[in-house]
């Protein structure tokens, strides 16, 4: 229900901060104010000893009754005024009042039975408890057993105060004390939360990071981390250079298992057009069914092992100039003229967002559509149509194609034309290559006269 | 005519010198890359029929070797990779066709009759400028002896240029005779070949003066031969 490992790391620290925080200023609070209320209690001790120490010190015998001390602090006098004293005789039948403070008026402190038994147990040494005073005013008092010479039975002198004071000065050192507490705690917690997110920043950027990778606007981490992030950031870029070595090993099993098929291939149909009979045929037809199946696949393992591996920038010029000027050679005996002409432009710094093969593959093929197709002209024009895209624009001058089969031109196996050997459009190729790159093919008539074809590719910035 | 065919493949190399033989060439086998090399550089054939996927050396790199040791027999390629990228990679090592297998007997021997009837008379005058040379016949050119890559258009440019080398030769004559009359001429059509020649030969070759056109002059210290 509630599963620790998923929740958010920034949440968890600043969490876990707090916690620890509560715990150390509750604990620092309470002990601060029992320190406070301690040490106030024990001053407040001391100069009810020193009242009782005056009292006992003070008091004399005189024809057997004890005689009190005259004390001239004015709270002792007035009634009430919280400051009390009184004098007992210890008598087998309890506790029995000597004289005790003007200040008491009409009643009289009590000792509680307990404080009592422990007076008689420790005579001579001072004794401090809370008595229920006058008014029900709670009182802190000192007390002390002991004897006068010349009185037969022992003395309790008993001093008291007003305990409101200092209960009053602890509560508001308490408050005090919770309030800055408080206040430190929310500070604290905040500076956690700063500090964490500061601290988990390269987190953030390595996310970032990655999902550029993704994307295949990267091709690895190219970040500088802490020691912390280093290591994984390093086993990531090992994880991808691993992964590309494995589509690139796979693509070459593929590669080599399609062109390992293709010499027997060729085996067959030259035996079998050295053969007369239906038997010639048949096996012409199925060895192009198996030339166009192992293109197909040949395709389709490169085009499957594309979207990991995107991440890379393709210059369109040189491969240009490289397709128009072989393509010239393959095409100089063209029957009916001299050869092809290719006139083609492109930008300096035009780039694909791809690897150069594939791009080599989608112009090479639709270069050579158009060079099939011309009488005797073609243009490529490369330009760059957006940020993120490319535009390559490939006319002719041939008889071009009628609106209605435009469609249909880039769908796989269809043939256009039955007299040229071994000559689909090749144009589906290029459309299943051009849609893995998330491109498009599309066909229109060529102001040349032939036909033109327009392909949208992915374009690398910078 | 003698021919050397260059195939691994114990059935497809018989089955194509049964029919080369029947077409009326001479045929000689190799069967790896080694052979083929030494076959090539010792034996005066008149075309080469080469496999790419070859035991001990590739052939694009017999190729390249042939090429580099002056070896200048026309070679069709043949070869089960039919990528346009492994396609540049042979012509650029100096292949002169290529065909994708599986493959048509008929379009192997159609394709080497063509290879033949254009490399016959090959033994015709070039033109120079320096160490620049072209071959109008085979419509190639080299630069130190290095072929050159270009397209038919720029061919055509440096073909001009190289006839009329020494003199300033100004765009709109340039442009006329790159285009037929009613092809488009846009303003910066010169400028783009000229910058892509450059790049080719060397951006000292081409000199551009200002306001009349470009000229065409050898470097300092080459002298133009023949």
């Amino acid at each position: 229900m509630w599963d620790l490992s998923k929740r958010s790391l920034v949440r968890r620290l600043v969490l876990l901060a707090g916690v620890w925080n509560l715990v150390v200023l509750l604990v620092a609070g309470v002990f601060l104010t029992a320190q406070f209320r301690d040490s106030a209690i024990r001053r407040f001790d001391s100069a009810l000893t020193v009242l009782t120490d005056d009292l006992y010190a003070s008091s004399s015998v005189e024809d057997g009754v004890v005689k009190a001390p005259f004390l001239t602090d004015i709270r002792a006098t007035r009634v009430y005024s919280g400051r009390y004293w009184q004098i007992l005789e210890m008598r087998p039948q309890g506790l029995r009042i000597v004289d005790q403070s003007r200040s008491l008026f009409d009643s009289s402190l009590t000792i509680p039975g307990a404080q009592a038994e422990r007076l008689a147990a420790a005579p001579g040494k001072t004794l401090f408890f809370d008595l229920m005073g006058p008014q029900n005013a709670r009182l802190r008092a000192a007390a002390i057993l002991t004897r006068l010479p010349g009185y037969p039975r022992p003395v309790v002198f008993i001093a008291a105060e007003d305990r409101a004071p200092i209960d009053r000065d602890a509560d508001i050192f308490a408050r005090n004390t919770a309030i800055a507490l408080i206040l430190l705690g929310a500070g604290l917690v905040s500076a956690v939360v700063v500090q964490v997110r500061v601290g988990l920043l390269p987190l953030f950027r390595l996310r970032r990071e990655v999902g550029a990778v993704r994307r295949g606007k990267a091709e690895r981490l190219e970040g500088v981390y802490p020691e912390e992030l280093a290591p994984l950031a390093g086993e990531l870029n090992a994880l991808l250079t691993h992964n590309q070595e494995v589509v690139e090993r796979q693509r070459t099993h593929v590669g080599n298992l399609a062109h390992a098929l293709k010499t027997p291939l060729s085996v067959m149909l030259t035996e079998a057009s050295q053969q007369p009979g239906s038997l010639a045929e048949v096996v012409e037809r199925q060895a192009a069914t198996m030339r166009e199946q192992v293109d197909h696949h040949l395709r389709r393992a490169r085009a499957a092992a594309r979207s990991q591996t995107s991440g890379e920038r393709t210059p369109v010029e040189p491969i240009m100039d490289e397709l128009a000027a072989t393509l010239e050679r393959i095409f100089q005996d063209k029957p009916g003229g001299r050869g092809v002409e290719i006139d083609w432009r492109c930008p300096d710094d035009l780039a694909f967002q791809g690897e150069r093969q594939d791009f080599m593959e989608l112009a090479g093929n639709v270069m050579e559509n158009a060079c099939k197709w011309c009488k005797a002209k073609v243009r490529a024009e490369a330009v760059a149509s957006s940020p993120e895209q490319l535009t390559l624009t490939v006319d002719d001058d041939g008889p071009g194609l009628p609106p209605d089969r435009w469609i249909d031109a880039l769908k796989r196996g269809q043939r256009m034309d039955e007299h040229t050997p071994g000559s689909g459009l090749g144009l589906s190729i290029v459309d299943e290559l051009a849609r893995a790159y998330g491109g498009s093919v599309t066909l229109s008539a060529s102001p040349l006269g032939g036909l033109r074809v327009t392909l949208v590719l992915p374009r690398s910035e910078g | 005519m003698r021919i050397l065919l260059v195939e691994d493949d114990p059935d497809l190399s018989r089955q194509l010198k049964l029919a080369l033989g029947d077409a009326g060439y001479a045929v000689d086998q190799a069967p790896d890359g080694e052979e083929a090399q030494f076959l090539g550089e010792t034996e005066p054939y008149d075309a080469v029929i080469l496999d790419l996927g070859l035991p001990k050396v590739d052939g694009v790199s017999v190729l390249e070797r042939w090429r580099r040791g002056g070896v200048a027999t026309p070679v069709l390629i043949l070869t089960a990779r039919g990528s346009w990228n492994e396609k540049v990679a042979g012509f650029d090592a100096g292949a002169d066709d290529y065909l994708t297998k599986p493959f048509h007997t008929e379009e192997l021997l159609a394709r080497l009759r063509a290879l033949l009837r254009r490399s016959a008379g090959h033994a015709s005058p070039s033109l120079s400028c320096g160490g620049l040379r072209l071959d109008p016949r085979a419509a190639r050119a080299s630069v130190n002896g290095e072929p050159l890559r270009l397209t038919s258009l720029e061919y055509r440019l440096l073909h001009y240029m190289i006839m009329h080398q020494g003199r300033v030769i100004g765009r709109t004559e340039l442009v006329e005779h790159l285009y037929d009359q009613d092809f488009d001429r846009d303003s910066n059509t010169i400028e783009v070949f000229i910058g892509r020649l450059r790049k080719k030969l060397g951006s000292d070759r081409i000199e551009t003066v200002r306001g009349l056109g470009y000229r065409l002059t050898p470097l300092e210290g080459e002298t133009t031969e023949g």
